[in-house]
Formats: structure tokens, sequence, C-alpha cells
């Protein structure tokens, strides 16, 4: 109370009139809002924002894709008008530079800017370390871009969901293309979960499948010059060669393997690539089968992804990038979940998660309730032989797997899963 | 094997050198200006951007301009900041230099989006030099022609030239040269545009063989940093051969332990430091002491 108050003379800003005044006001409103189905004008009263926190890289090797995967989140939250329960919605964007960063930064979203969920881990490393935050602090994490089997595997937690296949599930439905083109396969992956995980899985479908690897590189992030890893390559002579390589790493090597003749004498392939990273490489160097995502152009898309990619379009006049598609989706995921539960509550979010799900064509896509991994199906890609212009570069060669007894054993059942799941 | 062996050491060569090239510029500041420039990566970085829209605007003739327009940035930049610094603590140079790093990659990622830009080689360049076991392709054998020319004609014009020789009296006592008459800021600023002159040549050559995006900055300088240490501070003739040494170090390590590739030139400079602290050709300064 100021000195005034205290006085209790005429001073005082609040007479006790206007007190009652607004008291009644207040529960009026409170009960409008209760009994003609809007819930939420109470909380519109009080404008107080809804804080979604995320971490994607602003600075190194990943940047290039995290720019992309926060535009999708900044995207979705504007195509609901930035409100979410009668309430705005407030974004908070902070880096994460290194697995230690992003969980110094996750903390700082979770107790300086009381944020009630989190989105964010352009690379595995920095997922596995804000899932590790997340289940510590007992707040929602939706972990839109990380592959590494781990996350929804032995280091599940009830509060961390994952919207990118895991390795094992890209390599089930890759690794079959990869054979028919040979049986000695040469491994380049990246000295990261990722690529170690990229590295086991392939190796152990080759050798299950009789075939060899007959190299294996593992490549420091950030790698500048490939052109000796290349010759080790050329001088095995494997049939196929399988990358893990993340980001502009990828791009860097695509552009060395052609530069030193490679493109056209021996495949390569590789899992869960971005658009960004063949972009980049450029319609004379670009080359490979992959597996992503989502594609921009993919006759298999649904309505709704249709019509993101003509809002996109229409706003930043270029087709979405699949990692604007992935901010997009994951943010879309976590907002209408926060609108399925009516709260901001973390238990209440992750029940609400768990239960999400959209239709694409004959699945019911969304995070199963034993690991919280989505299950959906992934695109297997080749890039063209005549790239018509700056974005369209792969034709889409399948929506993998078909049916969907495919995708339960491509994705792995309750009982064969790793995870562990603990309770809220 | 050595075949192998032979192939991986010529290959390391080429980047060997081009690494000498981002190192020099590196190494003529701080010989001569003292100021351990932490933006000379984004000077690398600016060379590799302008030499793509050049040559994707104008040809690849064009291109060549790059590492002028570099050069007169990397001035400009003396001009209004570095030189402020001289004769001050040198945490202040740190910073500064720091802060512009991330200037200039903000900067770019503004203009040129943060997804990479493709770049390729000119077609001319296209195909490969096979000798024996060594093969290496004709844009690298181009690269590795550019820089040996550049670093011999920067070596001559230092050695031979009136300009080249206040440049070297002015790394060891500036002083004594601004007393006998000699402009010594014109002769500075030229000094820190000649480094990023070498800084934007090494852009616009690895442009083509790097990813180009704003963060290739770091994929520079840490390299340019071991070798300038490795081969003493301010040393011309140290500078090429520590590149040379972690060119090779590092392609040898990729054949035969891959995943320490990235530590390898690391794990030299310490062997290095341990045995000559001062570094490979690093002499006593006395400007420095």
């Amino acid at each position: 109370m100021t000195p005034e108050n205290q006085k209790g003379g005429k001073k005082s800003g609040t007479s006790r009139r206007s007190l009652l005044a607004g008291a009644g006001g207040l529960a009026a409103t409170q009960f409008a809002a209760s009994n003609f189905g809007m819930p939420y004008i109470g909380n519109a009263a009080a404008a107080e924002p809804i804080k979604i926190g995320m971490l994607w890289a602003k600075t190194g090797a990943i940047v290039d894709q995290a720019t992309y995967l926060a535009q999708g989140g900044f995207f979705a939250a504007e195509q609901r008008n930035n409100q979410l329960l009668g309430r705005p919605i407030e974004i908070v964007w902070l880096d994460e530079p290194n697995p230690q960063g992003a969980q110094l930064n996750a903390q700082r979203l979770i107790d300086e800017h009381k944020v009630c969920a989190l989105i964010g881990g352009a690379q595995s490393s920095l997922a596995l370390a804000i899932s590790a935050v997340a289940k510590k602090s007992k707040i929602p994490y939706v972990a839109a871009n990380a592959a590494a089997l781990d996350l929804t595997g032995k280091l599940c937690n009830k509060y961390t969901f994952r919207l990118q296949p895991p390795v094992d599930v890209h390599t089930r439905v890759l690794a079959p293309y990869c054979e028919k083109l040979g049986k000695k396969w040469y491994t380049i992956t990246g000295a990261f979960a990722f690529g170690q995980d990229i590295k086991a899985s392939f190796t152990d479908y080759i050798t299950k499948a009789g075939g060899s690897v007959v190299g294996s590189d593992e490549v420091p992030v950030s790698t500048a010059d490939y052109s000796s890893f290349i010759l080790k390559i050329r001088a095995a002579k494997p049939d196929v060669v399988i990358g893990g390589l993340s980001a502009s790493d990828l791009t860097t090597f695509l552009k060395q393997w052609s530069e030193l003749g490679m493109k056209g004498k021996i495949p390569f392939a590789e899992i869960s690539i971005g658009n960004t990273d063949i972009w980049g490489v450029g319609p004379e160097a670009a080359t490979g089968i992959y597996t992503m995502v989502w594609v921009y152009n993919n006759p298999g898309n649904t309505a709704e992804d249709k019509a993101f990619v003509d809002a996109y379009m229409k706003k930043f006049n270029e087709p979405p990038a699949d990692k604007a598609w992935m901010g997009w989706f994951g943010m879309r995921s976590l907002l209408e979940s926060i609108e399925l539960a009516k709260s901001t509550e973390p238990a209440a979010i992750v029940k609400a998660l768990e239960t999400w799900r959209v239709k694409e064509g004959d699945l019911d896509v969304g995070y199963r309730d034993f690991d919280h991994q989505m299950k959906r199906r992934t695109v297997i890609c080749k890039v063209k032989d005549k790239i018509p212009n700056k974005w369209d570069y792969v034709d889409v060669l399948e929506n993998a797997p078909k049916t969907a007894a495919e995708i339960d054993e491509a994705f792995g059942s309750a009982a064969s899963s790793a995870c562990k799941m603990d309770s809220i | 094997m050595l075949d192998m062996i032979i192939s991986q050491a010529a290959n390391g060569l080429v980047l060997g050198f081009l690494y000498v090239l981002i190192a020099i510029g590196l190494s003529i500041i701080f010989g001569m200006l003292g100021i351990v420039n932490f933006a000379h990566g984004s000077f690398f970085a600016i060379g590799a951007y302008l030499a793509l829209v050049l040559a994707r605007d104008f040809g690849w003739p064009a291109a060549l301009l790059s590492p002028i327009i570099v050069g007169a940035i990397g001035m400009i930049v003396e001009m209004t900041l570095i030189r402020h610094l001289y004769g001050k603590e040198p945490l202040l140079g740190l910073i500064l230099t720091f802060a512009l790093a991330l200037l200039a990659e903000a900067i770019l990622r503004l203009i040129f989006g943060g997804a990479p830009v493709p770049f390729n080689p000119p077609s001319i360049f296209a195909g490969f030099i096979e000798y024996g076991p060594i093969l290496i392709t004709k844009y690298r054998m181009t690269v590795l022609l550019v820089t040996v020319l550049a670093l011999v004609s920067f070596w001559a014009f230092l050695r031979f030239t009136p300009f080249g020789r206040i440049i070297r009296a002015g790394s060891r006592d500036a002083e004594m040269v601004g007393l006998l008459g000699i402009n010594l800021p014109i002769l500075l600023s030229g000094v820190f545009g000649i480094g990023c002159l070498l800084a934007g040549l090494a852009g616009m050559l690895a442009g083509p063989l790097w990813t180009v995006i704003p963060s290739m900055a770091s994929g520079a300088i840490m390299p340019a940093f071991v070798i300038v240490t490795i081969g003493g501070l301010g040393s011309y003739s140290g500078a090429i051969i520590a590149g040379l040494l972690v060119g090779i170090t590092t392609a040898m390590s990729i054949q035969f332990a891959p995943a320490w590739s990235g530590a390898a030139m690391y794990v030299l400079m310490a062997a290095i430091l341990l045995i000559r602290p001062r570094g490979l050709f690093g002499e006593r300064w006395e400007r420095f002491e």
C-alpha cells in the first residue's frame, strides 16, 4: 500500500465503489464466458501471452536448416493470428550454439521467460540435450528435426515428442533401394549421434543381407574439405556410398564429390536430408537418392499441406523447404494440443499431445503414447537428371512404407521399443 | 598403400596452400599492426559471396574483382574502426574484431539468407589431371598455381619495392618509420587492405569448393589461426611451411584415423609449441615484448 492508502484519505486511487464495480464487472465477464461457450474471454481480458520457447540454431553449421525451422514455427502461429485460447501467442526464440548452450537456453526459457512448452533441437545432439532439460523441468518439448534413435528410444521421457522418424525407420525404407544397386557399401558419416546411428543401422542391414561394408569413415562436423575422404572411397570401389552428413556438410561433400568426378560413377544415398542441403549444391553437382520427411511438390501431399504450400508461397515467394514444413507442423501439433488441453499446464499439454491426431490419407498421424514418436510415411526421392529450376531438384519415387501394417512394422511396436516411458 | 599415401600427400598440399592463403593475411596483419583479427574469416566469406554474385551476374572474369573489393572494404574498416585500437589494450582488438565477425555474418545472412548458395567451378576447369597415383582436379591445380603466384608476388612486393621495405620497417618499429616522415596511417590501412585482399582471394578460390554459407568464415578462421601459431606469429615463411604441414597432416589423418582428422592440426600445433613455444619461425619482436 502507498502512504496515501494507509491514511485511507481521498487521495487513494481506488475507491470502495469503483473496486466493487470492477469486481462485479469481472465476475459478469467470467460468468458470460463460462456460460455462453466463450471460455477464454477471461484470459483474453488478462491478455497474458502464452509463451512458447523456441530453440533453433542462430549460428553454426545447422543454421541454414534452423532458419527454415524457425520460419515454419512463426508461420504456424501467424496462421492462427497469433492467438491461442483467446490469448496472444508469444514465441521466444533463443540460440542453440552447442549442446551445453542449448541446455542453458532451454533453462532460461523455462525459468526467465516462463514458457509453457519448448520446440527445437535442429541436430540430434542438441535435441537430446534439450530433452534432458524438458524432463527435469517437466515441460513439454517437441523435437521437430532430430533423428537419433535414443530420443524416443532408451532416453525417451514423458515430456519429449519427436516429429522426424528415427534413423532406423529411414534406414528400413531406403536400404532396400540401396541393396538393388549393389551389396558393397561404404559409409561416410558425421561423428555425432545422427551419423553414428546411420553407420550402425546401415551396416547392420547390409551385413544381414549378405553384403559388406568395404570402408567406413566418421567425419568431424563442419569438415571443409572432403577430397581426401573421396580419394579413399574411390580406391575402395564400393557399389553405393551411404552418407550420414548433415546440412552444409552434405552440401560441401556433394560439391566435392562432383568436382572429383564421382557423380554418376558411384551412387550416393542418404537418409533424412533437407531441401537446403541439395539446393546449395547446385544443379551441376547435385546427385543421389534420399529419404526426406516432406517434399513441397509431392503428389501425395494432403489438402492441408497443399494449402500450407500455397499460403507459404504467397508470403515468401518461394516454395517451402521441408524444414519450414517441419517447423510449421511441429508448432501446429503443439498449439493444437494446447488448444485441445484448454490449458497451459504441462501435464495437460502432454496428455493432449499424446492424443492429438491429423489425417494423412488412410493414416492417423500423431505421436504414439508409448514412446512419443510421430508415425507417418517417409518420402523416397531421387535427384532429377535435369533440374528445371532452383527449387525443384528431386523426383518423388515413393511415399513409404505403403500400408498401415508396413508402417507399424517399420516403426516397431511397444514391445520392441527401447523406450521405458516414465510417468508425469 | 604407398599410392594412396602419395595421392593423399598431393591432395594435402593443395589444401595446405589454400590454408596458407587464408593464414598469410592474418599473419601480416598481426605482424605489422599488432591486431589479432578475428574478423579475418569474414573477409574470406565476403570474398566468396562477392565472387559468386559477380560470376553469376557478369561472368567468371568479373569474379576476379572480388579480392580487390574485399581489400577496399578492409581499408575502410581499418580507417573507421581498427585505427582507434593501435597502442591500446590488445583485448580491445579481440573484442572489436570478434564483434565485426558476428556483424559480417549477420549482414551476409540478411542479404543472402541462411541457406547455402550454389557456386561451382567454371566449366573451363572441369576434369582431372592424373599422374600415376596422383589425382588432382584442374580447378584444384588452378587454385594451387594462383596461390603460389599470389604468395611469390607478395613476397617480391615486400622484398623489392619501396612500399614493401617501408612495411617491413614499420612492422619492426612503427614509431621510427613515422619519425622519418612516412605517412604511417596510410601505410597501415594499406597493410590491412592487403591482408583482407588475400583473405578475399582465398574466399573466391574456395567458394566453388566449399559451401557458400554465411557461417563459412568459421571453417576458415580456425585453420588460419593454427597455421599462424605453428609458423610463428608474423612470419611469412613460417605461415607457408605451417600451412603445408597442416594440409598434409590433415590428409594423412583422414587416411589413417579419419575420426581424428578434425583434431589432427591441433595435435600438431600442441606438439610444435611444446618444442618451440614461438612457433617454427617465430622471432623475438621488441614491440610485442
